[in-house]
């Protein structure tokens, strides 16, 4: 699919050494700071992404994503620290339409049909998506002629997509997109991304769930208690991360035996319910099953990124 | 922006709530009290009942016009979080504030002119082409501070009570105002106040006009404090929903 934008960027002002850097950057952030009273939101975030790239923004809930992501639009101003988007102050790169977003509260406009309104966003940008290539991506075919409040939750979902879009931004916001969806929903919504993202976009998402950063990112930046606390491919931050959890009810044995199971990185124990945070699940029940441990009601689960992630915190600190 | 003004424009000619209360009632509510107080007599102002009624309904449906466009909507957008998305767009906070004041302004415009047509139809209102141009034009600028006032309370109220609050002023501005009863039938106490108030002041722009009376200084006057105080309480309130630290 061609792009519909061919012209370059505008290249940022000219100034010193680094503003000339910047302007490659789709996102710079140094220092990045934010408090809300007392509340430290972000304490001196560093974040660049390479026009381009998708990248995740991980992290528990009160990690500073939504934070993160109000200052890269514009929405909050820093308490303290800088934050450029495309070498320009993000209300600018706003302005200028090179921005497009999906926020986590933000709705659509009541009393309107959803094509009226996708014409309506379209034409306060310079340089739209075509019509019929934003409804072929966001997958809007039978609600285009649908009124905008009138629409199911999923429905609603594709229509903010779409607004997100509709102005082909070349950079793309998305704070927890998948929050609402089902699986099946979740799905499509990535492989859209996907198709928004081949045409050349720089794409940054915020998320909670590991393996859809992993699915989805070229790149995880992890943030807990406003800090970031690991940045790189999805490999290695699922090596860091990835963590899964063997839990049971422990009826005889000892804490040491645990920790001495295959495969094992740390051992909760809440009387005698136990969890093991194993980084290979299947070696830890193996020996597990052979070890003389008495156990009943064992369960195996996915990552569990809170521990892991203060687990990171607790190292830095 | 003119996208948006347009869309915004269609969804008002859409929307029902506009359509009975700002353009529907009126018409509804001048041919039964022509109706009501006869055709022929003389009220206030020395007009004809049919003109100084068709200019009271042109002031109340111009008033609710102004009113739904703003009040209820934006409370509504706001809460929806549509006001949110549009600040992460191209226009921007502001320019959609100013597309919402020009909208409600020109949601007006349709609301008055078919009470005039139907005083014309219905009664043969007559009156020279200068005066309706003088009333109308004065009459629609008189409304701004109404506008103004829908937008402060779209900034200032909750969505649930936006709707009740906006049709509480309007029926109070209305009857108080001397849109439903001349002023000149009240105690003198409701006089005074009724003519302080902006509802009251549109009404007699165009009463003066009609009237030959060359004197609009005072409506004028009343109108423009309406404007500057309103106004000044609708930015306070636009700025503290969208100040940057504001979560």
């Amino acid at each position: 699919m061609a792009s519909a934008r061919t012209d370059p960027i505008p290249a940022a002002q000219p100034g010193t050494a680094w503003q000339a850097d910047e302007g490659r950057l789709a996102v710079w952030t140094a220092g990045l700071a934010k408090s809300y009273g007392p509340t430290v939101a972000l304490a001196g975030l560093d974040l660049h992404v390479a026009a381009g790239e998708t990248v995740a923004l991980l992290g528990p809930n009160g990690a500073g994503k939504t934070t993160t992501i109000g200052l890269l639009l514009g929405l909050l101003s820093p308490g303290h620290g800088h934050v450029q988007v495309f070498g320009r102050p993000p209300s600018q790169a706003v302005a200028d339409g090179l921005v497009g977003a999906m926020l986590q509260d933000a709705g659509l406009m009541p009393g309107v049909r959803v094509g009226e309104l996708l014409t309506m966003v379209r034409g306060l940008y310079p340089r739209p998506l075509p019509h019929d290539e934003l409804a072929g991506i966001a997958d809007l075919g039978p609600l285009l002629g649908r009124r905008a409040d009138r629409l199911s939750g999923g429905q609603a979902q594709r229509v903010r997509f779409a607004v997100a879009i509709a102005g082909d931004p070349m950079l793309l916001v998305l704070d927890e997109p998948t929050a609402a969806m089902d699986v099946q929903a979740r799905r499509n919504f990535w492989r859209q991304i996907h198709a928004f993202a081949g045409r050349g976009r720089t794409v940054l998402f915020s998320t909670h769930y590991l393996h859809e950063a992993d699915d989805a990112a070229d790149r995880v930046v992890v943030i807990a208690g406003g800090r970031k606390v690991a940045d790189g491919p999805p490999a290695a931050i699922k090596a860091n991360f990835g963590d899964q959890r063997v839990r049971f009810t422990l009826l005889q044995g000892s804490r040491a035996q645990l920790a001495a199971l295959d495969g094992v990185r740390a051992v909760h124990q809440d009387t005698s319910r136990v969890t093991l945070h194993s980084s290979d699940p299947d070696a830890t029940v193996s020996s597990l099953v052979r070890s003389d441990l008495r156990w009943s009601g064992l369960e195996v689960g996915g990552p569990d990124l809170e521990t892991s992630f203060l687990r990171l915190l607790g190292e830095q600190s | 922006m003119t996208g948006f003004i347009a869309l915004e424009m269609r969804r008002s000619l859409r929307d029902v709530r506009y359509l009975v209360i700002a353009v529907a009632m009126p018409i509804g509510l001048y041919l039964l009290f022509t109706g009501l107080f006869g055709a022929h007599g003389q009220r206030a102002q020395g007009l004809p009942q049919p003109v100084e009624l068709m200019i009271a309904m042109i002031a109340y449906g111009a008033m609710w016009a102004v009113f739904s466009a703003t009040g209820p909507r934006i409370a509504h957008e706001r809460a929806i979080g549509w006001t949110r998305q549009l600040r992460v767009t191209p226009l921007g906070a502001a320019s959609a504030l100013s597309g919402k004041l020009l909208t409600a302004l020109a949601a007006a415009l349709p609301a008055m002119a078919l009470v005039a047509l139907t005083a014309v139809l219905s009664h043969h209102v007559h009156l020279s082409v200068a005066q309706w141009l003088a009333i109308l034009s004065t009459m629609w600028a008189g409304v701004l501070p109404l506008a103004l006032l829908g937008v402060a309370i779209g900034y200032l109220a909750a969505d649930e009570i936006a709707f009740p609050l906006t049709m509480a002023l309007y029926f109070a501005l209305g009857a108080l105002g001397g849109l439903w009863i001349p002023l000149s039938m009240m105690p003198l106490a409701m006089l005074q106040i009724g003519q302080a108030l902006p509802s009251n002041s549109v009404a007699e722009l165009g009463w003066r006009i009609a009237g030959g009376q060359a004197s609009v200084l005072r409506a004028v006057l009343i109108l423009t404090a309406w404007t500057l105080g309103s106004g000044l309480v609708a930015l306070l309130a636009y700025r503290r929903r969208n100040t940057r630290s504001a979560h």
